[in-house]
C-alpha cells in the first residue's frame, strides 16, 4: 500500500464516480475489468514450481502493479516420527517485503502476514484439494510441499495476485519419481531375495560382526531415479481455486480494486471457487474484510456473480497456463533442435 | 474481461553487450576527464568518473581502487573538486519557493507532518496556515485543539516550501488564497524529474479540468473553478477552504479528469517532462481517437500516441 490514507473528498469522489451510471474509475476502467495480469512459470530454478505474477504494471515501466512471486519446494518427511502426516501435506507462507508497505511498523507488517498466511493456509490445504501424490511410503515417508508466496509490490487486489500466483506456482510442481527400496535381512545359507521393486545396494556377502543395524526389521527407504524431466505433475493440479474479490459498494460492486479504491471501499467479499473436471463448480473458502454490512439476501446474488467472474478468470488463467507449458517445453525444444 | 500476457522479454539486439551512449554524448565519451561546469554528462551505475586523488566524491559515488565510480544512474555534476551524481530517480529535492502537493500522515502539537514524496516528511506549522477570522487574528489555544478542523490525517493539501530546518526537512506555508485543501479530484503521481519548474504550476486545461503541478511528483488533476467562484476571493472562508465535501461534477468532467490521468500516466510511463502545450497536444489527440479512456492504457495506444505528440513538437 503505498497510500497509507485517504482524504475525505478523495474517498467521496472515487465512491461518486463509482455510483455514477455509467460507472467511472479512476483509470477508466469499467466496474468489471481486470488491469492487465502478467504471469510467468518457472522462474526460480531451485523450486519444484515457480510463478510471477504481476497486475497492472505500467507499459514501458520498470515498476508499477502488484508483484506476487510464489515458489513451492518439496521435503521428505518421516511420518514415524511424527514429523510428517501419512500422504503428504502442504503448508503455505505469504511474506510480504517491507518495501511493499513502508509506512507500515514491523508488528503491522507480520499481522498482515499472518492473515494472508492463514487464509492461504487454510483454504489450500483443505482435504478436498489434496493431490495424491504426496505420498512417497505408506506410514513412512511423504513429501511436504511447501508454498511460499513473497508480495514485493502491492497496488490493490493483493489476495486475488496470491491465489492465481499460488494457483500458477502449483501446476508448475512437478514432483520427483520414487522408487521403494528394501533392505531385506540376510537368513543363514539365504540367497539375496527381491522383492517387488526391491533392490538391495552394496550388501556385503559376508555380515560383519560390528553391523549393529536390526537386519530383522525390513527398514523401507526410497530413492530418486535418474529421469529425463523432473517428474510428474501435482495429482489434480486444475483443481486448485482462484479467488475473486468483490468491493461491494452498495448497489454495485466491483473487481481488481486498486489501493486508493481499496482504501474508499466500505466491505470486500472474498470467494474462493475450484471448478473441478465434470462437476459441480465447489465454493473453497469465503471471508470478508472491512467494516461494512451486508444483507443476507444479497449474499446469494453476490455467490452466484462470484462464481460467474471466478469461472472466466478460472478458463483465462487455465489457458496462460498452458500457453506457459507449451512454451517452456515444446517451443524450447524446438528452439534447442534447431540450434 | 481479464486478459493475461507475460513479462516483457528484454530486448536481444546485437548491440547488447556493449556500452551504449546517448549520440550527444557518444563524442565526450574519449574525452578524459571532461568536467567542465556546468556541463552533464550521463552515467551508470558502477562507471569510473575520475581518479579519486584529483577529486573528491559527492554525493551518488564511492571510491574504490583509487577511482570515484558512480553508484546510481544519472548526470554528473562538478563543483570545483567535488564530483557528484544526481540520480534520475529520486526522492523529491526541495528548493525554497517551490509548489508542492502533500499528503498530512500525522497532527502533533501546533504542526502536521506533510508526506511531500521528499526523503523527510515535510512541516506544516499551525502558524503557517490561514485560520478562520482573517490573517491579522492572532494564534488562540483554541486553534490547537481543533488542528483537525484544519487538516486532517490523509488530507490533500498544496502548499509552498517555505524554509528548511537545520535537519534537511521542508517547511511549508499555505499563507495563500491559491494554497490550502485539496477537493474536487484526483491524485496522479510520477516521478519528480518530470514537472520542470513552470511559470505557473496551476494548470487549467480547456476540457474543464484544473491541473496543480507539485514539483513533488504529486499532480491533482480536478473539476476546474472559475476564477471568480474560488474560494475566500473577496474574504477569507474558512468553512469553504477547509471543506471536505465535494461539489457536484458531471460525468464529462470525470471522465476528462480521467482521461487527463491516464495521459500523465502514459508521459510518465516514457519519462516525458510534462508542460501545459505537450498535455493538450495529447488531450486533443485522446479525444480524436474516439476510444474509451481506458484503452489508452494500453502499450500500443500509448507508443501511438506519444508518436504523434513527439512529431508535433
Amino acid at each position: 500500500m503505498a497510500v497509507p490514507s485517504l482524504s475525505k473528498a478523495e474517498r467521496a469522489y472515487i465512491q461518486a464516480s463509482l455510483q455514477a451510471s455509467p460507472p467511472l474509475r479512476a483509470d477508466g476502467r469499467s466496474l468489471l475489468d481486470f488491469r492487465t495480469v502478467l504471469l510467468e512459470t518457472g522462474v526460480a530454478p531451485l523450486a519444484n514450481g515457480s510463478a510471477k505474477l504481476n497486475i497492472g504494471k505500467a507499459p514501458q515501466e520498470g515498476g508499477g502493479g502488484t508483484e506476487v512471486i510464489a515458489a513451492t519446494k518439496l521435503e521428505v518427511e518421516d511420518v514415524e516420527t511424527g514429523d510428517g502426516v501419512d500422504g503428504g501435506r502442504l503448508v503455505c507462507t505469504v511474506t510480504c517485503s517491507p518495501s511493499a508497505y513502508p509506512h507500515l511498523s514491523t508488528n503491522a507488517l507480520d499481522e498482515l502476514q499472518y492473515d494472508l498466511t492463514i487464509l492461504l493456509h487454510q483454504t489450500l490445504s483443505h482435504p478436498t484439494l489434496h493431490p495424491n501424490n504426496l505420498g512417497i511410503l505408506p506410514h513412512k515417508k511423504s513429501w511436504l510441499l511447501s508454498l511460499d508466496l513473497v508480495i514485493l509490490a502491492d497496488a490493490g487486489n493483493v489476495v486475488d495476485a496470491l491465489f492465481m500466483a499460488a494457483r500458477a506456482a502449483l501446476w508448475d510442481t512437478k514432483v520427483p519419481r520414487t522408487r521403494p527400496l528394501q533392505y531385506q535381512s540376510r537368513k543363514a545359507g539365504d540367497a539375496l531375495k527381491n522383492a517387488d521393486a526391491m533392490e538391495v545396494e552394496g550388501l556385503p556377502e559376508i555380515t560383519s560382526a560390528f553391523d549393529t543395524r536390526d537386519m530383522a526389521r525390513a527398514a523401507a527407504d526410497f530413492e530418486l531415479p535418474d529421469y529425463w524431466d523432473e517428474g510428474e505433475v501435482l495429482e489434480g493440479r486444475d483443481r486448485w481455486p482462484v479467488c475473486v474479490t468483490l468491493n461491494l459498494l452498495p448497489p454495485s460492486h466491483f473487481l481488481d480494486a486498486t489501493l486508493l479504491e481499496e482504501a474508499s471501499t466500505p466491505i470486500r467479499l472474498l470467494l474462493a471457487y475450484s471448478f473441478p473436471h465434470k462437476s459441480q463448480p465447489n465454493l473453497q473458502a469465503m471471508r470478508f474484510i472491512g467494516s461494512g454490512e451486508v444483507v443476507l439476501t444479497q449474499l446469494k446474488a453476490l455467490n452466484a456473480d462470484g462464481e460467474k467472474y471466478a469461472r472466466s478468470l478460472f478458463d483465462s488463467l487455465e489457458t496462460k497456463l498452458r500457453d506457459e507449458d507449451i512454451r517452456r517445453n515444446v517451443k524450447a525444444r524446438d528452439k534447442f533442435a534447431v540450434r | 474481461m481479464i486478459s493475461f500476457a507475460s513479462f516483457p522479454v528484454p530486448s536481444q539486439n546485437e548491440t547488447q553487450g556493449m556500452t551504449r551512449h546517448h549520440p550527444d554524448v557518444e563524442d565526450d565519451i574519449d574525452m578524459d576527464e571532461g568536467f567542465e561546469e556546468g556541463f552533464h554528462r550521463l552515467t551508470s551505475p558502477g562507471e569510473p568518473l575520475t581518479s579519486s586523488q584529483a577529486f573528491m566524491r559527492g554525493h551518488g559515488t564511492y571510491i574504490d581502487n583509487d577511482e570515484v565510480i558512480s553508484s546510481v544512474a544519472g548526470t554528473v555534476e562538478r563543483v570545483n573538486k567535488l564530483i557528484s551524481v544526481r540520480a534520475v530517480r529520486s526522492r523529491y529535492n526541495p528548493e525554497v519557493g517551490d509548489l508542492v502537493v502533500g499528503r498530512i500522515t500525522e497532527v502533533q502539537p501546533r504542526r502536521w507532518k506533510v508526506d511531500a514524496n521528499s526523503r523527510q516528511d515535510a512541516v506544516l506549522m499551525l502558524s503557517s496556515v490561514n485560520l478562520p477570522g482573517g490573517v491579522q487574528r492572532r494564534k488562540l489555544e483554541s486553534d490547537e485543539l481543533q488542528m483537525r478542523t484544519f487538516f486532517e490525517e490523509g488530507d490533500l493539501l498544496v502548499a509552498e516550501v517555505q524554509a528548511f530546518f537545520a535537519d534537511g526537512a521542508m517547511s511549508l506555508h499555505t499563507r495563500s488564497l491559491r494554497y490550502g485543501k485539496l477537493r474536487n479530484g484526483q491524485l496522479v503521481t510520477v516521478p519528480p524529474a518530470l514537472i520542470r519548474r513552470l511559470k505557473s504550476h496551476f494548470l487549467s486545461l480547456p476540457c474543464g479540468v484544473d491541473l496543480i503541478l507539485g514539483l513533488n511528483g504529486y499532480i491533482w488533476a480536478s473539476k476546474h473553478v472559475k476564477q471568480s467562484e474560488q474560494e475566500g476571493e473577496e474574504a477569507f472562508d474558512a468553512e469553504a477552504v477547509y471543506s471536505n465535501k465535494n461539489d457536484d461534477i458531471d460525468d464529462a468532467t470525470r471522465l476528462a479528469i480521467s482521461r487527463v490521468s491516464n495521459i500523465i500516466r502514459i508521459l510518465a510511463a516514457h519519462f516525458i517532462p510534462l508542460t501545459d502545450t505537450l498535455l493538450l497536444d495529447a488531450y486533443e489527440w485522446a479525444v480524436e481517437q474516439e476510444g474509451d479512456v481506458k484503452d489508452l492504457l494500453q502499450a500500443d495506444i500509448g507508443d501511438a500516441m506519444i508518436a504523434t505528440i513527439a512529431a508535433r513538437d
